[in-house]
């Protein structure tokens, strides 16, 4: 049952190192960008998936703490804050503006919830478009992490990095006393809270978690690409992005995230071409084909396919009629 | 013997509705109380003003001396009060094991232990045999068995067992009674909530609440209360007015 | 009177005006989301497509727009139809996490299907109507466009009022909203029932759409602010309460009309959001009656 014991956690550190290292062989920086963009939204997908995935709260407003993440750095660093200090700091503030929203939307269940997010969002990105302190429309130059000669080889190794440690915590949620008190406020709320789990506070720990990685990422994807405008990292489309990457992949498993974001990124990279800017129309039609045939994406089918035995039987045993011994 | 449970003329609205009147009634540790009455009299809200899932507008609740009126649901847990839910409420994808791992988790962040102490409260509920099983889809009978489990599992001093036996046969009714009997081993003091199975309440309750439109209208031992005149007229009407002569 | 005063008072008279489209489109929302409980993320989209048939009927056929939004309506009452048998009714009994990933999914079809078939540029709509000076009487002036619009919008807002609290359909549609499993024994037919109404506020969204079209530059995403906006109105009117988003559809006009006029345009849209995260934080159950039983 364990998933992170002996051989395995030495098999997982060998697979990541070897694919890790892979693309560093690319012959171009292009490609390398490409990678780069892969693993950060499977990290992305991960943080996501503590909140969406386990606690089973559609967030549509995760840009924001990705924004905090990218804004925050350039802004601290134009404070003369140390650079990896403005990406650390941005990310901790990012932690505490989800402190903020969630004691506010985990008040609100069901769409109220999901509206909440967006409209936080919202309110972040308009507010930033027309703030000239924070660049306004015309956007923030950003600093760059790593010098320009291992320039994107870096970065990759940072996003694997992150992806990694998201990946851990995951797999740490998974098989610990929160994970299974998020998935019961998944599941009902009203049970969990009989069982004697605060579930507003649980939600918000899995909240501030995931906006810490969130951030963290944002942080490198603005660094990444030198120059941030509110349309760039504050966009909505991002939230949506992140969240379908992990409901394709399979919201509240593992490896869903990861699956989801290679899937998603390499066929946006491939039919890059052939429809231009029609992107969105992609992710649309997956979301259609997820709820639709799906709905527990494509590891946790394929986890319903193989590993357990959902059919219980029609009826139960009854109770024998001299009570077994038991109790203590 | 110490008091376990008092409501002190507590009081609910839902609306114009009163849902609850002055309702008092103090209950022993140990003790197997039953609240009865017909549907609407008032039960299940009586259950979730005690759980902390309502507040009431007037009156105070007290368990084990201590003033819990206001509390969160999830506080009343943690004070010793588990529940049941009437409309049962498994959590679907989690198997049984987890579902009842969860009220574990109350005592222990391990999950070994978790699982070791789900194990023994499912041997005791006689599932041992779906543990492995999701919760969706299991027959009532064993969701019944399952929402005990999970409230069992957090080690309370105070179990409410919501409508536990209604949706039933009247076989499976009696021989949870049995198992109802048993709680008392686990060092719980039980409060049940039934409309139509009387037998289960005859058979095990040390004493019964009567409730009707919210109002309590008898209180005493269930061989008592199903004699007297107000309950049969009140509440339980033609169909037990034949069991009581 | 005094210069602030009539100010004042112009905003909020600009403000009832587009309050009046506001008010359609949160009236259809109100519809789908308030009485049949069905998440739509994609209403602002639906409103756009509207506009993309106003505005298509206007540049190939030279249809004006104060007809053409009827076709809208028509257009998109059967579209809406269509999309609930197809891929709502599928998942109508499933979580809302479920219905806002499909909705949302629909929204990107939509978005980028129009922007394929008609690229990404902005795209005006002049009228001899928008061209006429504005109607003025004493200190204040009226937009003669958003004028007609306004007595265009208030005729359907008060026929669909009545239509819900007068006629069989109406009243067969409350009846799933109050009790889902005893409507069936009435005799409704609760998909039936449920396609209609998912397609009448679809529609009331493309009757507003091509009632827009005249005032707004048009582009594929314009209606993304409009679900948002939509839900706003819903929540500020009170949940399923069709009457409810109208006065809330109003409200919301008037708020933005204030806001551009005080802060700037560019803030009206931040504080409708402020807006509706005030009403849900402070009132998060009285303003929406029947969240939980």
């Amino acid at each position: 049952m364990t998933a992170l014991r002996g051989w395995r956690i030495f098999a997982l550190l060998g697979v990541t190192a070897v694919f890790a290292c892979l693309p560093l062989f690319l012959p171009n920086d292009y490609v390398l960008q490409v990678f780069f963009r892969i693993v950060l939204f499977a990290a992305l997908g991960l943080a996501w998936n503590l909140v969406g995935g386990y606690a089973g709260q559609l967030s549509l407003g995760h840009v924001a703490y990705f924004g905090v993440g990218a804004y925050g750095m350039a802004m601290l660093y134009a404070h003369h804050v140390p650079l990896w200090l403005s990406v650390l700091f941005s990310a901790l503030i990012a932690t505490g503006f989800a402190a903020i929203i969630g004691s506010i939307v985990f008040r609100l269940r069901g769409p109220y919830f999901t509206l909440s997010t967006i409209a936080f969002a919202e309110v972040l990105r308009l507010s930033v478009t027309n703030l000239p302190a924070a660049g306004g429309a015309i956007g923030l130059s950003t600093p760059a992490l790593f010098p320009p000669g291992a320039f994107w080889k870096m970065f990759y190794l940072s996003a694997v990095a992150l992806a990694f440690v998201s990946f851990l915590v995951n797999a740490w949620t998974s098989r610990s006393r929160f994970g299974y008190y998020l998935m019961a406020i998944r599941e009902d709320e009203d049970t969990a809270a009989a069982v004697g789990i605060d579930t507003a506070n649980y939600k918000l720990r899995a909240l501030m978690a995931s906006a810490f990685l969130t951030a963290l990422g944002g942080g490198l994807y603005g660094s990444a690409f030198q120059f941030i405008v509110p349309d760039s990292v504050l966009s909505g489309e991002i939230s949506v992005q992140i969240a379908i990457i992990t409901m394709l992949g399979g919201a509240g498993t593992l490896l869903g995230p990861v699956v989801g974001a290679v899937l998603l990124l390499a066929a946006s990279e491939l039919f890059k071409n052939k429809f231009q800017e029609s992107h969105l129309l992609t992710y649309g039609i997956l979301i259609v084909i997820v709820v639709l045939v799906l709905p527990e994406g494509i590891v946790g089918g394929l986890k319903q396919l193989f590993q357990r035995k959902t059919k219980p039987p029609a009826s139960v045993a009854p109770l024998a009629a001299t009570p077994a011994q038991g109790g203590d | 013997m110490s008091t376990i449970l008092e409501l002190r003329n507590v009081s609910k609205r839902f609306g114009g509705l009163r849902a609850v009147k002055e309702v008092s009634f103090t209950m022993d540790s140990g003790e197997i109380l039953f609240v009865i009455g017909p549907n609407g009299a008032g039960k299940t809200t009586v259950f979730n003003l005690v759980s902390g899932f309502l507040h009431p507008e007037e009156g105070q609740i007290l368990f084990r001396g201590e003033d819990i009126t206001r509390s969160a649901p999830h506080v009343s847990a943690r004070k010793g009060i588990g529940r049941t839910f009437q409309i049962v409420k498994p959590l679907p994808s989690l198997t049984v094991q987890q579902n009842v791992m969860l009220g574990c988790f109350m005592h222990t962040g391990h999950l070994h232990e978790a699982e070791d102490a789900a194990s023994k409260i499912l041997d005791f509920l006689q599932m041992s045999h779906l543990k492995d099983f999701e919760a969706r889809g299991l027959p009532l009978a064993a969701l019944k068995r399952l929402e005990i489990a999970r409230a069992l599992a957090t080690k309370p001093k105070l179990i409410l067992l919501d409508e536990v036996v209604s949706g039933l046969t009247t076989s499976e009714a009696l021989a949870l009674a049995d198992l109802l009997l048993r709680l008392r081993e686990w060092g719980v003091s039980v409060v049940g909530g039934v409309e139509h199975v009387m037998q289960v309440v005859m058979k095990i309750a040390d004493r019964v609440v009567v409730l009707d439109y919210g109002a309590k209208i008898a209180e005493g031992k269930p061989a008592d209360v199903v004699k007297d005149p107000a309950v049969i007229e009140a509440y339980l009407g033609a169909k037990y007015k034949e069991m009581a002569h | 009177m005094p210069r602030f005063l009539t100010d004042f008072i112009q905003a909020c008279m600009d403000g009832l005006l587009t309050g009046a489209l506001y008010a359609l489109i949160g009236m259809g929302l109100a519809l789908i989301f308030g009485v049949m409980r069905i998440v739509n993320f994609a209403h602002g989209a639906f409103l756009m497509v509207g506009m993309y048939v106003s505005w298509v009927l206007f540049d190939k056929f030279q249809v004006n727009p104060y007809i053409g939004f009827l076709i809208s309506g028509l257009f998109l009452f059967v579209f809406g139809y269509l999309v609930y048998r197809a891929l709502i009714q599928p998942i109508r009994d499933r979580s809302d996490f479920m219905q806002i990933l499909m909705t949302t999914g629909i929204a990107l079809i939509l978005v980028d299907s129009v922007q394929l078939k008609f690229g990404a540029d902005y795209h005006q709509t002049i009228i001899d109507l928008t061209n006429r000076p504005p109607f003025s009487f004493g200190a204040f002036t009226l937009n003669r466009a958003a004028l007609l619009s306004f007595v265009i919008a208030g005729v359907f807002i008060v026929g669909l009022q009545q239509f819900v609290v007068r006629s069989r359909t109406g009243q067969a549609l409350r009846a799933i909203a109050q009790n889902r499993e005893v409507a069936p024994l009435m005799g409704i037919n609760v998909t039936m029932i449920q396609g209609f109404s998912f397609a009448l506020g679809i529609a009331m969204a493309g009757l507003a759409g091509g009632l827009l079209l005249p005032a707004l530059y048009l582009f594929p995403s314009v209606g993304e602010d409009y679900t948002l906006k939509a839900f706003v109105i819903v929540v500020l009117g009170g949940m399923g309460s069709i009457e409810g988003a109208a006065i809330g559809g109003l409200v919301l006009g008037m708020t933005e009309s204030i806001t551009s006029a005080y802060l700037g345009q560019q803030w009206a849209l931040a504080v409708d959001f402020i807006l509706f995260l005030l009403v849900l934080s402070l009132k998060p159950s009285g303003i929406f009656g029947r969240q939980r039983a």
